[in-house]
């Protein structure tokens, strides 16, 4: 149960690293969560609680109970000191991650149709293991893809898809 | 009874070649969203729901039950021949799923699995039938206070009752509370918690949360291994399935204790993968054959799959009659009644009591067609997963993120889903409960204002929560749920303090 990783097998990332930051995060959103509500009002008026009130105490808790994690975390600061996440998943982890976010940006300039086409052809460009697409296919199969999803929400289930200010400045979409 | 009367009358409208059609639609979508990794129950649900707007609601909730059912089964074809839980409630299933797979006994592993699954849905949907106006009927003297009382103690039961550390449900709640309460305060009209934003002035919506969490998530986890799948082959003869058939019932204890305790933790919100994990441990301590658990006992595969579908559909009886999900994707069911204009709760049996019942009948089949579907189908989705992951993986996170654009128009939904993505992963392994934080999401405002109300009513008195025996009983029962944990270890302490000093661990 209680891994002392001492120096020859140190982890990637810890669990307790891990932890106190998830827990910090937590904490400051209730913080601000708070603070937001504070400014609302915390208070009573004649039609009951103000905005703010119900609000406030959720942050309240949320800032008491990540602040008890990381209170729980440091004292069992030996035994956490097990591996939350080893380099190598951790690369596969980025290696999805990193591009997805890449393809957020990139819908916001290029559009939904464009970027989708770009995300996945990298990824199918970027195959490692059994399977290796022919070049062909790594244009063919995003664009069809591109294709068959303008065709079930745009014309089928009229979902407009945004399609970005490239294509608007040519005359294309909203 | 007169229940029987008003299921025939649903009965009647469910079963037009329409309805049926959705319900295979439906299910067919399920399995799908059940066997891709990063698209479950809930995310499917909630990227159908846009899609549902333009149909009678009657319709579009067969649609989205029999999806839900789908997506139930398709997470158990992963389970078992790919040893990849498609759900998290698929997750005991692996256990003697896949290893009766690697003996080549998959067919039968796959039709005990949705067969028992059947019985369970079955199961949950007679509770329905017959104890829904009953407790519908019960919950109409329900006021301000008792309503507060029974989400409270909905909430509360997520933080003493689940194996997540307590402070870590508190802020999965809290968290989704907080979602709930930017944009528009819905009693005074405030803007709270923009912070200036535009962007934020319609609120955080519990679908970006849900594709994100559960979506990208649950991507970014399965990723780690490795981005590839590999899995065992499976074609289905009729003559194995029904053999299968015939042995299923010497297992009848097995499927009676299992649906027993998947409606109890479907209705309380102890929700599917709790429901299967208990039926699975109960199943191997009662079983002859203990110890080929885990080797590929088909007692294994039959317990937790009953349970979790007994769960997955009695989950619906407290979010129809009392508004209260008891599950994730019920949860996500009921904030589309909600954005339907339908408010769950004994209101909707007296106003809405066509489509309740129509809705209570359409379980009846969809169970049914799900199961022949699924049956039909497994080939086909067998095949689905053997597409690479460089083209599968990008194209769910562009599924994902349509569904996340579609909800309100905004981008800044989807980098807020991507956001909650990188959440999800890192709530996932840290133990942190995602379920509480969704139901606390679309029941935020309910709650809120059942409180506000109440407070209004008692001029800022908290004693109205114990002002008559029932709401007294649900607050306190809450109370005494949420600090469970801490009276437990107090008790043991105190008891085992008479017999010298415990060890401490």
């Amino acid at each position: 149960m209680s891994t002392n990783q001492e120096p020859g097998g140190r982890s990637f990332i810890t669990v307790r690293a891990a932890e106190l930051a998830v827990a910090a995060f937590t904490a400051i959103v209730g913080a601000v969560v708070m603070h937001g509500s504070y400014e609302q009002g915390i208070g009573w008026e004649d039609s009951g609680p103000q905005s703010g009130y119900f609000p406030f105490y959720i942050g309240m808790i949320m800032l008491a109970a990540s602040l008890g994690t990381i209170v729980l975390t440091l004292k069992d600061w030996r035994a956490l000191a097990r591996s939350f996440v080893e380099r190598a998943p951790f690369a596969h982890v980025m290696s999805v991650f990193l591009p997805v976010c890449v393809y957020g940006v990139a819908i916001r300039l290029l559009g939904m149709y464009i970027a989708s086409l770009l995300f996945i052809g990298w990824f199918m460009w970027h195959a490692k293991g059994e399977v290796r697409h022919a070049r062909w296919k790594v244009v063919v199969v995003p664009a069809a893809v591109v294709l068959a999803s303008y065709l079930i929400f745009e014309r089928w289930f009229q979902v407009p898809l945004y399609n970005g200010p490239l294509l608007a400045h040519f005359g294309i979409g909203q | 009874m007169q229940e029987f009367s008003y299921l025939l009358d649903g009965m009647l409208v469910v079963t037009t070649p329409y309805h049926l059609l959705l319900m295979v639609a439906g299910v067919l979508l399920g399995i799908l969203v059940g066997v891709l990794p990063g698209l479950g129950a809930p995310n499917g649900v909630t990227l159908l729901l846009p899609l549902t707007f333009t149909m009678p609601p009657t319709a579009a909730i067969i649609l989205l039950t029999c999806m839900y059912w789908g997506a139930l089964f398709g997470g158990s074809i992963t389970s078992i021949l790919f040893n990849i839980p498609g759900e998290p409630s698929s997750v005991a299933t692996t256990f003697d799923g896949y290893p009766l797979a690697r003996q080549g006994r998959a067919t039968e592993a796959l039709t005990a699995a949705f067969s028992s699954a059947l019985l369970g849905a079955l199961t949950g949907v007679l509770l329905i039938t017959f104890l829904s106006s009953y407790i519908a009927k019960f919950a109409m003297s329900f006021s301000s206070p008792e309503f507060f009382a029974v989400y409270l103690l909905a909430f509360c039961s997520f933080i003493g009752m689940s194996k997540n550390p307590p402070l870590k449900t508190v802020v999965a709640l809290m968290l989704g509370f907080a979602m709930a309460a930017v944009g528009m305060d819905t009693i005074s009209g405030n803007l709270r918690l923009t912070y200036g934003m535009p962007e934020l002035l319609k609120g955080i919506s519990f679908e970006i949360a849900v594709i994100g969490l559960f979506g990208i998530g649950e991507i970014l986890c399965t990723v780690e291994e490795g981005l590839v799948f590999r899995g065992e082959h499976a074609k289905i003869s009729v003559k194995a399935v029904l053999k299968t058939w015939a042995s299923l019932p010497k297992y009848w204890a097995t499927l009676l204790r299992s649906a027993a305790i998947g409606c109890w933790m479907g209705i309380t919100p102890g929700g599917p993968t709790a429901a299967s994990f208990m039926s699975y441990s109960a199943a191997k301590k009662f079983s002859r054959n203990k110890d080929n658990f885990g080797k590929g006992e088909l007692e294994g595969v039959i317990a937790p799959e009953t349970a979790d579908h007994a769960a997955g559909t009695s989950a619906l009886l407290p979010m129809l009659t009392l508004g209260i999900p008891g599950s994730a994707t019920a949860a996500v069911m009921l904030g589309g009644l909600m954005i339907w204009g339908l408010q769950p709760g004994p209101m909707l049996f007296v106003e809405q009591k066509d489509f309740v019942w129509s809705l209570i009948a359409s379980m009846y089949l969809g169970n049914v067609v799900s199961l022949i579907v699924v049956l039909s189908t497994i080939p086909l989705f067998a095949a689905i997963l053997r597409i690479p992951f460089s083209i599968i993986a990008p194209v769910i996170v562009m599924v994902c993120t349509i569904g996340a654009y579609s909800v309100h128009g905004s981008m800044f939904d989807v980098a807020l889903m991507f956001g909650f993505g990188a959440l999800g992963y890192l709530f996932k392994k840290l133990g942190y409960p995602i379920a509480p934080l969704v139901l606390a999401a679309v029941l935020g405002d309910k709650t809120e204002g059942a409180f506000r109300q109440s407070m209004l009513f008692s001029n800022g008195e908290l004693s109205i929560f114990w002002s008559n025996p029932l709401v007294g009983t649900l607050t306190t029962c809450a109370i005494l749920l949420a600090t469970w944990p801490l009276l437990m270890r107090a008790l043991k302490y105190v008891t085992s303090g008479f017999n010298g000093r415990t060890v401490k661990n």
